[in-house]
Formats: C-alpha cells, structure tokens, sequence
C-alpha cells in the first residue's frame, strides 16, 4: 500500500462527489431519456463501494446524500440514508464475493439504482405524500433503472480509471494472482 | 461506521422533517445553496453548449413527431377558438391569460430569473434560479413563464432560491375551469410528471377535453390565494367521474422538461399578495413549506365555494 496513493484517494473521492454533482444538476437532468431522467449519484456511490470496500462506500455513499439534499434543498438526511446503505451494500459485495464477471457494473448499477428509487419511495410513503400517487410510478422506476443501467458501463470505467491509482492494493488480488501462479499459472514473467 | 451513519441519518431526517422552513437545519440549507449558488451559475454557463448539443439531437429527432402533433393540436385549437368566439365572457378570460404583465396589478413585480439546476429525482420536481433575496424573491412568490404557472418558490438564498415546480408532489392550486366558475385543487400524480389532477370540482360542473385550466386565486378579497387569477395552468385531456366530486385529468401546459428563463412574480412588501405570503408561511408545516402553501389553497377553494 503506497502511502501517497491512499493520501490522494480522499481528494480524488471529493472532486469526483462535487463534479458529478454539479454535471447531474446542471446537464444530466436537464436531459429526458425516454422521458426520465438519468440519476448519476446512486451509480457513482455503489461503484465507490465496488471499488474501494463496504467502509469507505458507506462514508462515501452519507457525504455524497448530504451534498446532494444541500445543493437541491431536498428533505436532509434522505439521501444520505438510501446512499449509505447503497454504498455499504455494493462494498459488502465486494468484500463477500470480490465479482469479477464483465456484466458485475451493469448489475451492480442497475441494483443501485432501482433499489434507491425504491428506497426513496417507500421513506416518501412513510414521511407523508401529499399528492394522489400513480401507478406509472412503477414504469417511472423501471425507466430510470434501464437508463442507469445503460450508463452504468462507461460512468463505471471513468471511476475506475479516475480512483484505480490511489486504490490500495487489494490483499485479495495479491493471493489470487499469487495461487494461479503457484498452481500452474504462467507467471507474468515467463510470458513471451 | 454503518449503524453510526444510518443513525446519524435518521437523526437528520427526523429533525428536519419535524422543524419549521425557518429552523436550523433549513437554515444551514439556505447557507449552503448562498454558497454554491455562483458556482452554480458558473458551471450552468459552462455546461451550457454540453447541454445544448446534447439537446439538439433529442430535439432534431423528435421534431417530425412534434411537428405533427402541433399540426393536429392547430386544427383543433382552431376549431375551438371558432367556438370560443360566441362566449365573449369566456374569450375575454382566454384573450387575458399570457398577458402577465397585467395580473394583480400594483401587486406582482416580475423578476427574471434563469433554471441553473434541476433535481434528477422522481420524488422531487424542483429547480435551482439564479435570482434571490438580493432580488426580491421570497418563499411562496409564484413562478411563471410565458407558456403559463411553473411553480412557486420554496426556499430563498441571497443569490439563488429554490422553485417547487407543480408537478411537485408537495404542490396544491386552487384552481377553477376557463368557461365556468367551477373551482377545484389542482395536484400532480406522483409518477406522472406530465399529467395534473383538477380535483374536488362540484358535480354539477361540466369540464370538457381541451378545456383551459387557469388559477382561480385571487388577491384583493377574502378568497385569497398564493396565486394571482387566470395564469394558464393547463388544458384539460379527460373527465374523471367520482362520489360527489368531480375532477379531470390536466395536461400542463408549461413545458416543465425544457424550463431555461422563468418570471418570480414578486410582491411588493406591504401589499395584499404579500401579507398573503406571510400568512401562508405561518401555517403549520409538513414538508418544508409545502402543506401549509397547500393548506392555504385547500382553504381558499372552501372559501370560494369550490
């Protein structure tokens, strides 16, 4: 683990929070896809906690609800709780069984992303809605989860390349790279 | 850490929800968007040609079919202002509804203001404007544009403030039908973000398809309302029959997804529309302001007979 490596992760984490947030509410919301609108910040959230564990996901996942409910003058502490647990959830991922399959950022995306909508509309329900509620609600959720989940692979390889440096090593990796050389794995050195 | 952050966000939650618009946690909100607020700017000004690129192949794409459908939506526009032409009462209101600059006069000063943020969440249809206290705008200042009622303010900053738009699911209008008197709550459908709900009309009311919806609100007499009368709310798309009420399906007639340039109609400090304003942001509060703004249009509508 390179010392100077994790130093920068915090500052990479803060400026990614603060471009995305300003991208979302400035053009990506502007945008209608299908009639909705793409939501950015539970993907990025999950994709931290994909990358850099359930900890720093769940930290990530608080900082970046609280941004979010202050610069739109949303009902604070809302998304801070949906982005925590979506945070934490995409790190335990991780942690339990470290994904390496190609579709991983899809499904993870897509999870993230329905399951927050789903997360904001039940604490809605519980808070209070004033409005008669529709069940194109449903199709609304389904709509802006395949919209997530269709940007979910380029927004995923622009946080991996934005954070891959300042990652710790993995001691995971490090033993899987170890053992497939042990056990008859062509060692990166033999390689022609 | 999990159990720490989900309590800490409960806490925050709970004390939010349960303060008024002018307590701390509104406050430090408010503190915050002052903050942001010319970065905000800024990066619109900067995302602008990102927007506008983006934006031009959705829109060359979807122009034919607009076409169209505006070429359909002429006819029978023209059909019906032929009809129109015999209720010169009616006419008379239709003729009244894009000329702001006339409504409550003396009492509304617009203020012009620029959409620099717009929320992503389903639950959530508000925007950020660049205009603020510095300018005049308070909270419940209703917000216009060319095309009819856009929405009203919720939370103020010096140099930005936040716009609940009416497809908010905290919103509520009193409302009335063009051709009658009949009034009623205008209130979004959660979910449908470009489909409205004129509720709670008399049985006796006889809304029909294309019908004008305008605010029935009015400033100088008891039936007050946040909003001034006769701002275009929407047209009406079908007829809802219910148990002693009636109520129609509304399709807005502001383009809420391509909001760039909005009016705040400010009210000038001591005048009718603003003590109406103050006595609004007194009620009791639910989430932010909002059921207290609905409340107060629940009751002008009781008020008026509606």
């Amino acid at each position: 683990m390179s010392p100077t490596a994790t130093g920068s992760l915090p500052v990479r984490l803060a400026a990614m929070a603060l471009l995305l947030a300003f991208v979302q509410v400035g053009v990506v919301s502007e945008i209608p896809v299908f009639g909705v609108n793409a939501d950015l910040s539970p993907l990025l959230v999950a994709f931290v906690g994909l990358l850099c564990g359930s900890t720093i996901g769940a930290v990530y996942g608080f900082a970046t609800g609280l941004l979010i409910d202050l610069l739109l003058l949303q009902t604070l502490g809302l998304s801070s709780l949906i982005f925590t647990l979506v945070g934490y959830s995409a790190g335990r991922l991780r942690e339990l069984r470290d994904p390496q399959a190609a579709l991983t950022p899809l499904l993870v995306g897509a999870a993230a992303a329905g399951g927050s909508l789903l997360g904001y509309s039940l604490m809605e329900f519980m808070l209070g809605v004033d409005a008669p509620v529709s069940f194109e609600l449903l199709r609304q959720i389904v709509l802006v989860t395949v919209v997530d989940t269709i940007i979910a692979v380029p927004l995923w390889l622009a946080v991996r390349a934005w954070l891959q440096s300042a990652l710790p090593e993995d001691p995971r990796r490090r033993r899987r790279r170890r053992r497939a050389y042990t056990t008859g794995g062509l060692s990166p050195l033999s390689r022609p | 850490m999990l159990v720490l952050l989900v309590v800490l966000s409960l806490l925050l939650l709970t004390a939010y929800f349960g303060e008024s618009p002018n307590g701390r946690l509104h406050g430090v909100q408010r503190a915050f968007l002052t903050v942001v607020s010319p970065i905000q700017n800024g990066a619109n000004k900067a995302l602008k040609p990102v927007r506008d690129t983006i934006g031009w192949f959705g829109e060359t794409l979807g122009a034919k079919g607009e076409r169209d459908k505006l070429k359909r939506e002429n006819d029978t526009l023209r059909k019906q202002l032929v009809a129109e032409q015999a209720e010169k009462t009616s006419l008379h209101q239709l003729q009244g509804l894009y000329h702001l600059d006339q409504l409550g006069a003396g009492e509304y000063h617009p203020v012009t203001a620029t959409v620099v943020g717009k929320s992503p969440n389903i639950w959530y249809s508000t925007v950020t404007i660049d205009a603020g206290s510095n300018a005049g705008v308070r909270v419940d200042d209703p917000v216009v544009n060319g095309e009819g009622l856009v929405g009203k303010v919720a939370q103020v900053a010096s140099d930005g403030a936040q716009v609940d738009l009416i497809t908010d699911s905290s919103m509520g209008v009193s409302a009335r039908l063009g051709k009658s008197t009949s009034t009623g709550i205008v209130q979004p459908k959660v979910g449908e973000p470009g489909d409205l709900l004129l509720q709670y009309l008399p049985s006796t009311a006889q809304p029909s398809q294309g019908e004008f919806v305008v605010t029935s609100g009015t400033v100088s007499s008891p039936d007050d309302s946040l909003y001034p009368p006769g701002l275009l709310i929407g047209q009406v798309t079908s007829v809802n029959e219910e148990t002693g009420f009636k109520s129609v399906n509304v399709r807005p007639s502001v383009n809420l997804q391509n909001l760039d340039v909005v009016q705040v109609l400010t009210s000038a400090a001591g005048s009718h529309a603003a003590g109406i304003a103050s006595l609004a942001s007194q009620l009791p509060a639910g989430k932010g302001s909002s059921a207290g703004e609905a409340g107060a249009e629940q009751y002008a509508s009781t008020a008026s007979g509606g």
